[in-house]
């Protein structure tokens, strides 16, 4: 099993499991304790576990856009771009994160499971152009600092303004005097920032944990469990439940990332013939009356006829309900329709939602601070 | 006795499946262990059989669930559901803050109460299936 960078923080009392390949905490202390601190303070995670290729070179961005179908070499310096992989037959390979540091600098962040097959891609894709591609996993730590205290945990840490630097944006700096990138991006629903520290290698690890160790003095650490419970409540996606490779952008809630200008990209014909017609399952919330929804649930209407599954299901620790992420015949799947969820062996009522689950105006990083 | 950070009382009997049992051939009752709960993390949900349902020794009475994860619940002796603890139904999260005591699951009447504590464990060897587990983690 591999480790990440951060291994020896984890401490005796976390629980551990293989997540991806990594050794991994699933929490430190408490899920529930670890989530709150997110919605109302500050959490941080090791989530060096993910993959990051560096694309550099003239035609980086030719080569970005020729794989995903956001645009990419338009966009401006600073900007993080949430987009997909995708297949000839315009399924999902993957989600990712595409951090734009230069006209012809790319940081590219994807999944653990799929830095392999996408690394593949990208390498394959380049052919003549002018462009170096490079994985960077094993030579940089990834620290996710997230919550709406976020800002006051890693400002003392950095002289990059962290409140001038806007939801989805990000910025090379220094962080306790390692070179390191800050992204304003998540993956909780939250206010915070995804920082890479460039030169914490497996072998050499002191600059993650010394960055580590000085967010500890205000934020909480997290583990996947709290992280998977968050991403669930704000609504997102997972690569291997809500989307894969059966899946398409537009069953996924994910046609935002679709750029309608954009054509020639790696499942372009797919996705162009897909958007002409609605999707016949897309992806939707269900809160429940009562249990806890699971993966692979059955979602049924109200004559018992199955109309859905679930992808991803837990306890919500702010709704203080079960919640569901789902596939739901499209025919089906306006919001407040009243479906049921088959919970072994009982069906439990419960109601189709567009996340995020809690109310924007109290959590999550468009809430209003202060009355504002 | 304690296992690692795990109490296990000694005067209980406990399953393979980390369920304990205490009491007498008219009333015994039930609940999981210390080392399930803390395993289990944030106990949020607990599904249990209704009084005056059977239960069948080491077989599925329940559910009980974290955040994250559902544990399947076994009965450590057949009988007939004599109450449940109804207090989880509001406040799961006694179970992981006293699982020998006020997070107790449910009781039952056991029908066959001689032979099936000869099926369960004394506190020593749970401890002992603990290190075991617990050696088998570390592999």
């Amino acid at each position: 099993m591999k480790i990440t960078q951060l291994r020896q923080t984890y401490g005796t009392t976390a629980r551990l499991i293989e997540f991806a390949g990594f050794e991994m905490p699933v929490w430190y202390t408490s899920i529930m304790e670890e989530h709150l601190a997110v919605r109302s303070d500050c959490g941080i995670f090791d989530v060096s576990h993910m993959g990051r290729f560096r694309v550099k070179g003239p035609e980086s961005g030719r080569l970005l856009d020729s794989l995903v179908p956001t645009s990419i070499a338009s966009q401006p310096e600073g900007r993080s771009i949430y987009t997909l992989l995708l297949n000839t037959e315009g399924g999902i390979l993957d989600d990712l994160i595409i951090m734009k540091l230069g006209d012809d600098d790319y940081l590219v962040v994807v999944n653990a499971i799929n830095r392999e097959r996408d690394l593949a891609q990208v390498d394959s894709s380049h052919g003549r152009m002018d462009v170096e591609v490079a994985d960077e996993t094993s030579s940089s730590a990834m620290i996710a600092v997230q919550g709406p205290r976020s800002g006051e945990a890693l400002q003392p840490l950095t002289e990059t303004s962290l409140s001038e630097l806007r939801r989805f944006r990000c910025a090379e700096g220094v962080i306790s005097g390692h070179p390191a990138t800050i992204s304003r991006t998540g993956y909780t629903g939250e206010d915070g920032f995804e920082i890479i520290l460039h030169d914490a290698s497996i072998d050499d690890p002191e600059s993650a944990l010394d960055v580590w160790a000085s967010l500890l003095k205000t934020a909480r650490p997290c583990g996947l469990g709290a992280r998977d419970s968050l991403r669930i409540e704000a609504g997102y996606p997972l690569y291997g439940n809500e989307i894969n490779e059966r899946t398409d952008p537009f069953e996924a809630d994910l046609a935002w990332v679709v750029s309608k200008e954009k054509k020639g990209y790696v499942g372009y014909d797919s996705i162009a013939r897909l958007g002409e017609r609605p999707p016949p399952v897309v992806r939707r919330g269900i809160v429940l009356r009562e249990k806890i929804p699971r993966s692979g649930f059955p979602v049924l209407a109200a004559d018992s006829s199955k109309v859905g599954t679930v992808t991803s299901g837990t306890f919500s620790p702010i709704l203080r309900r079960g919640i569901a992420l789902a596939l739901i015949d499209s025919t089906r799947a306006g919001l407040q329709n009243q479906v049921r969820v088959s919970v072994r062996d009982a069906e439990v009522a419960g109601e189709i939602v567009k996340p995020p689950f809690y109310d924007e105006k109290l959590f999550g990083w468009k809430r209003q601070v202060n009355g504002k | 006795m304690k296992f690692e950070s795990y109490d296990i009382p000694d005067e209980l009997l406990y399953t393979k499946e980390h369920e304990w049992a205490k009491g007498t051939k008219e009333k015994v009752r039930v609940g999981i262990t210390d080392y399930a709960a803390k395993t289990l993390n944030d106990i949020v949900y607990v599904s249990l059989p209704k009084v005056g349902d059977n239960v069948k020794q080491l077989t599925v009475m329940g559910t009980i669930e974290s955040i994250k994860a559902v544990s399947e619940l076994y009965a450590p002796l057949s009988g007939q559901v004599l109450a449940v603890n109804t207090a989880l139904e509001t406040g799961p999260e006694l179970v992981n803050k006293s699982p020998y005591s006020d997070g107790w699951l449910l009781e039952v009447r056991p029908s066959d109460f001689e032979p099936d504590k000869g099926n369960l464990l004394d506190s020593e060897r749970y401890a002992a299936l603990l290190e075991e587990l617990s050696n088998k983690q570390h592999d």
